[in-house]
Parts: C-alpha cells; sequence; structure tokens
C-alpha cells in the first residue's frame, strides 16, 4: 500500500506491506533508527513517538494507520543549533546509562513539559509509566524531566533530590 | 550482549538486533503480525474468514495472530466516541480509553457514571500511552476477566450493540462476556456501541480494585451503583473469569450480599495476578467496602 507519512516536519511517501507497523516503518523503511523497538508487545515504551501530537507506542499502530497523519521521532527534538532542554537535560543528569529506554522516555518528556510546564515528581512517575528501564532505577530519569521544567521555566529551583550544581554529568566532586 | 548469561530473558528481538540479522531476515522476523496481507477500511470490506476487526490494536499488535489475514479499521467508520440525550449516553466502540477518562457530561446528573467511568478507565494497566490508543469495543470484545470496560458496562446495566451480516442485535453488556477471553460475538459481527439507560447514569457510584502491583493488572474488581430508589447493583469483575452481577431491589447488608454472590457459586481465577483464596477473600471485603460507600 502506498502512504504519505509525515515525519518530524519532512513528508515521506513510501510502498509498504499492510502489516508493517510503524516501528518498524521508521526504523528500517525511513532509516530513523532513533525510536527503539524493544518487547513488541505495548509494555517497554521503548517505541514512544507522537502521532498527532499524542503519544503513542509505535509497536502498537500499523504504518498504515499513519497515511496522512503527523508523526513526530527523537530524530526531531534538536535543532541543528540546540538541543531540546530535554535532551540537555538527560545529559546534565545522567538520565541514561545503555539508552536504550531514553528515546521513549524524552518522547514522553517533551509531551508531558508541552502540557504541564510545571510537574510535580509524581506526576513525572505517572508520565513516564509503562516506560521501563532496566538501568537507572528512573531516579535520574524523573530528576531529569524536573531539570528541563526548571531550565525551560527559567526558574533556579531546587529539583527533589538534586541540589543545584550536584550530581549534574561532568561536574567535579568538590574536594575535602 | 549475552543473552541469558546472567538469567535473564532478552526478548527475542533484541536478541535478534545482537545477533546482526540483516535487513531481509529481520524483515521477515520483525512482526508477528506475519499472516497478515490485507489492511482495509471496515467500511469498505465484506468480512470474511481471516478478518480481524481492527479497534485501538493494543491487543492484536501484542502478540501473534495467526489466524489473521485481513485488519479491516474500524476508525474509518468515523464514529463521535461519546453521545448523550435525555435517555442516556451511548459510546462508540472507537471511543478510546482516554476519550472516555476526558469526557464530562452535558447533563450533569450523569456525573457520577462520568466519575465511575474514568476510574474504570485508569483501572486498564497500561500507561496514558495505550489509553491514547485502546478502545472500548477492543476492551469488551478481548474480553479479559480484568476488562474494565466489562465492569462499567455491567454494573451500569448497559446494552452493547452488535451488527452482523443482515441483522442487528443488542444484548445486555452484563450477558456478553461469557468466560476468559470468551464472548457472544458470532463469526465477523460487529460491536458497534454500547448504550447506557439515564435511569443508571445518575445513580450514586462506587469502586474498589486491586492488584498485586500499584499499577498491576486488576485481581479483583467491585463496582456499585444505588438508585434513587434505592434498588442496588454490584458487579465484580476481575476475580472471577466473567462479570458476576448482584441485584438488590434495597440496599442489602455486606452479609445478604455475600451470600448472593456465593449463590452464583463463583468460579475465583488462579493466576499470576493472584491465587484463587485471596481473590475470593478481597471479593467479600471489596463488596463490604463498596455497600459502605453506596450507604455512606
Ligand atoms: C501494557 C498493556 C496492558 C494491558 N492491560 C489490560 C488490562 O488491565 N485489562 C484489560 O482488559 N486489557 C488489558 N490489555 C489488553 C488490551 O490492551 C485492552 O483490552 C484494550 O482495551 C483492547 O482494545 P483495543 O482497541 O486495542 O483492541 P484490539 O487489539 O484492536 O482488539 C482486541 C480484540 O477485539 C476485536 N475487536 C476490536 N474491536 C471490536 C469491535 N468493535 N467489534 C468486534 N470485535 C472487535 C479484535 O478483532 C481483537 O480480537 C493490556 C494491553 C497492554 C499492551
Ligand atoms: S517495543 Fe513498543 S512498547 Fe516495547
Ligand atoms: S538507560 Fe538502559 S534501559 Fe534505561
Amino acid at each position: 500500500m502506498k502512504i504519505t507519512v509525515t515525519v518530524n516536519a519532512a513528508d515521506y511517501t513510501r510502498d509498504v506491506e499492510p502489516r508493517l507497523l510503524l516501528i518498524h516503518f521508521l526504523r528500517d523503511d525511513l532509516g530513523l533508527t532513533g525510536s527503539h523497538w524493544g518487547c513488541d508487545t505495548s509494555n517497554c515504551g521503548a517505541c514512544v513517538v507522537w502521532l498527532n501530537e499524542t503519544p503513542v507506542k509505535s509497536c502498537t499502530v500499523l504504518a498504515v494507520m499513519a497515511d496522512g497523519q503527523r508523526v513526530n521521532t527523537v530524530e526531531g527534538l534538536a535543532t541543528p543549533a540546540r538541543l531540546d532542554p530535554v535532551q540537555e537535560a538527560f545529559a546534565a543528569c545522567h538520565g541514561l546509562q545503555c539508552g536504550f529506554c531514553t528515546p521513549g522516555m524524552m518522547m514522553t518528556a517533551r509531551w508531558l513539559l508541552d502540557n504541564n510546564p510545571d510537574p510535580t515528581e509524581a506526576e513525572v512517575r505517572e508520565a513516564i509509566s509503562g516506560q521501563v528501564c532496566r538501568c537507572t532505577g528512573y531516579e535520574n530519569i524523573v530528576k531529569s524531566v524536573l531539570w528541563a521544567a526548571r531550565r525551560e521555566s527559567g526558574g533556579a529551583g531546587a529539583v527533589p533530590g538534586l541540589r543545584p550544581g550536584e550530581g549534574l554529568t561532568g561536574e567535579g566532586l568538590p574536594r575535602a | 550482549m549475552a543473552a541469558g548469561g546472567t538469567g535473564q530473558v532478552f526478548p527475542r528481538n533484541i536478541v535478534a538486533a545482537a545477533w546482526g540479522h540483516d535487513h531481509e531476515r529481520a524483515g521477515a522476523d520483525r512482526v508477528d503480525l506475519n499472516t497478515v496481507t490485507e489492511f482495509a477500511p471496515a467500511t469498505e470490506a465484506t468480512w470474511r474468514d481471516g478478518d480481524a476487526w481492527l479497534g485501538g490494536g493494543t491487543f492484536l499488535f501484542s502478540q501473534p495472530q495467526p489466524g489473521v489475514t485481513r485488519l479491516l479499521d474500524l476508525a474509518a467508520f468515523d464514529w463521535s466516541p461519546v453521545t448523550e440525550d435525555a435517555d442516556g449516553v451511548a459510546i462508540a466502540a472507537t471511543c478510546t480509553f482516554a476519550e472516555l477518562a476526558r469526557w464530562r457530561p452535558s447533563h450533569a446528573a450523569f456525573a457520577p457514571f462520568a466519575a465511575l467511568a474514568a476510574r474504570c478507565c485508569h483501572a486498564l494497566l497500561g500507561s496514558f500511552k495505550v489509553h491514547n490508543v485502546a478502545t472500548v469495543g477492543g476492551n469488551l470484545c478481548l474480553s479479559l476477566p480484568a476488562g474494565p470496560v466489562t465492569a462499567l458496562a455491567s454494573t451500569m446495566d448497559g446494552v452493547v450493540l452488535l451488527r452482523g451480516r443482515g441483522e442487528s442485535r443488542g444484548m445486555p453488556a452484563a450477558d456478553f462476556v461469557t468466560g476468559d477471553g470468551r464472548n457472544a460475538l458470532r463469526p465477523g459481527e460487529l460491536l458497534t456501541r454500547l448504550w447506557l439507560p439515564a435511569a443508571s447514569l445518575s445513580a450514586r457510584t462506587a469502586f474498589r480494585q486491586l492488584s498485586l502491583s500499584p499499577a498491576g493488572r486488576s485481581a479483583v474488581l467491585v463496582a456499585g451503583r444505588r438508585d434513587r430508589f434505592a434498588d442496588t447493583v454490584v458487579t465484580v469483575t476481575a476475580s472471577t473469569p466473567r462479570p458476576v452481577c448482584l441485584r438488590f431491589p434495597a440496599p442489602p447488608t455486606p452479609a445478604e450480599a455475600v451470600a448472593a454472590l456465593d449463590a452464583q457459586r463463583p468460579e475465583y481465577l488462579d493466576d499470576v495476578h493472584g491465587n484463587a483464596a485471596w481473590r475470593a477473600a478481597m471479593t467479600r471485603r471489596l463488596i463490604g467496602e463498596v455497600l459502605a460507600e453506596l450507604a455512606s
């Protein structure tokens, strides 16, 4: 079937099999391998993208269902000049280890902050529920999202569990 | 990556990626839907063997569907998710959990129903990313014991509207689910909508749900409703393979309700979500809590 999908504001027309999932369309047909394919059962959330500004698990959508629709993936977060604050936050707060869950986490975090610029820690945890991280224990992911919220609001308020300047990746440790 | 080397079981696709399958090979393996060859708008297709109605796909795409060769996309109907008038509320089969949870009635009297609907929506294990696509019709038709729409529809005396080849019929939602993953659908029949009568929508409602982990699949779900004239309905789902509906002309005591439950000789599920004895005990306890809340 011939489909045209707008991915990160660019139109792509391809002939695809009706059974092709959106995640495979993005990764294999378009070469956008930022979105990850983990469980294939809608459980892990590594494949989260936005379909018309709504976060969905792209292993739960057929490519043909995205025909004529808009999709945003992690590749669309940064501009050539600048990382998205969510990306900066994950780097600054060590919000990832292996990085497998990170694209999905960041797409959800971006959506959360667009809809709730000042989330509580509980709201962040709620938003990333249904997304599995085997490495971080989630603590630094939550800190990253809160850090990004502070950065975007221009505020310097403390992020719970992270004193200003403390724990940022690459920062020197105070010497005794 | 040493698959299994640490005793962990990695999903087979992660292992496949680590083993460096080439593109063609990955293409053949990459989808469980390897028998599906066609996708068609449901409005333009006549049902045939090998077809599956496609709601949100959260079940259809999550495991192999060996008998399915064609998916019929229900989105093509473009039904309004929720419509209401003084007689009641109609929820389209294609209404998503997110749409139902967000819905606010224009008839103030239906507010108790809207509140119960939102709680049931959140009782589906799965984050809002699943709620954004999973549908009311898909939940009823998948007919899992932990199907929260089954609980909602049964408690509200809902009627499911079914469209088959050349005939349409309605049946009480409480009778629709007949067992774990089983229902009254005939081959090719489509559930078009769920109808909820006004009389039950303004009733006082109460809801209790238990699972073994904070956002886990429901092991016991008890929902209750008490009408203006004190008619009381209590529905048990999740702990039993099919809904158990208890009806009383006047508010029962907990002992009366439990006696009515036992009289139906429900079978309690025994699986990873909870063992049968625990589920039976918790069902009784939650019935008591629901009745207490309805009376308060
Ligand atoms: C992470 C996760 C957690 C889940 N947790 C739960 C849970 O707690 N409780 C629960 O009940 N389910 C759960 N599910 C299963 C499933 O997601 C839900 O039951 C969901 O509501 C199914 O709806 P859907 O629209 O995605 O169905 P689909 O996958 O589209 O369809 C499900 C089945 O119903 C048929 N069907 C769909 N619509 C119709 C219709 N209108 N008429 C006739 N047949 C139809 C399909 O052909 C298919 O056989 C979970 C799934 C995931 C991925
Ligand atoms: S690959 Fe989609 S949720 Fe895991
Ligand atoms: S960083 Fe490895 S799974 Fe999350």
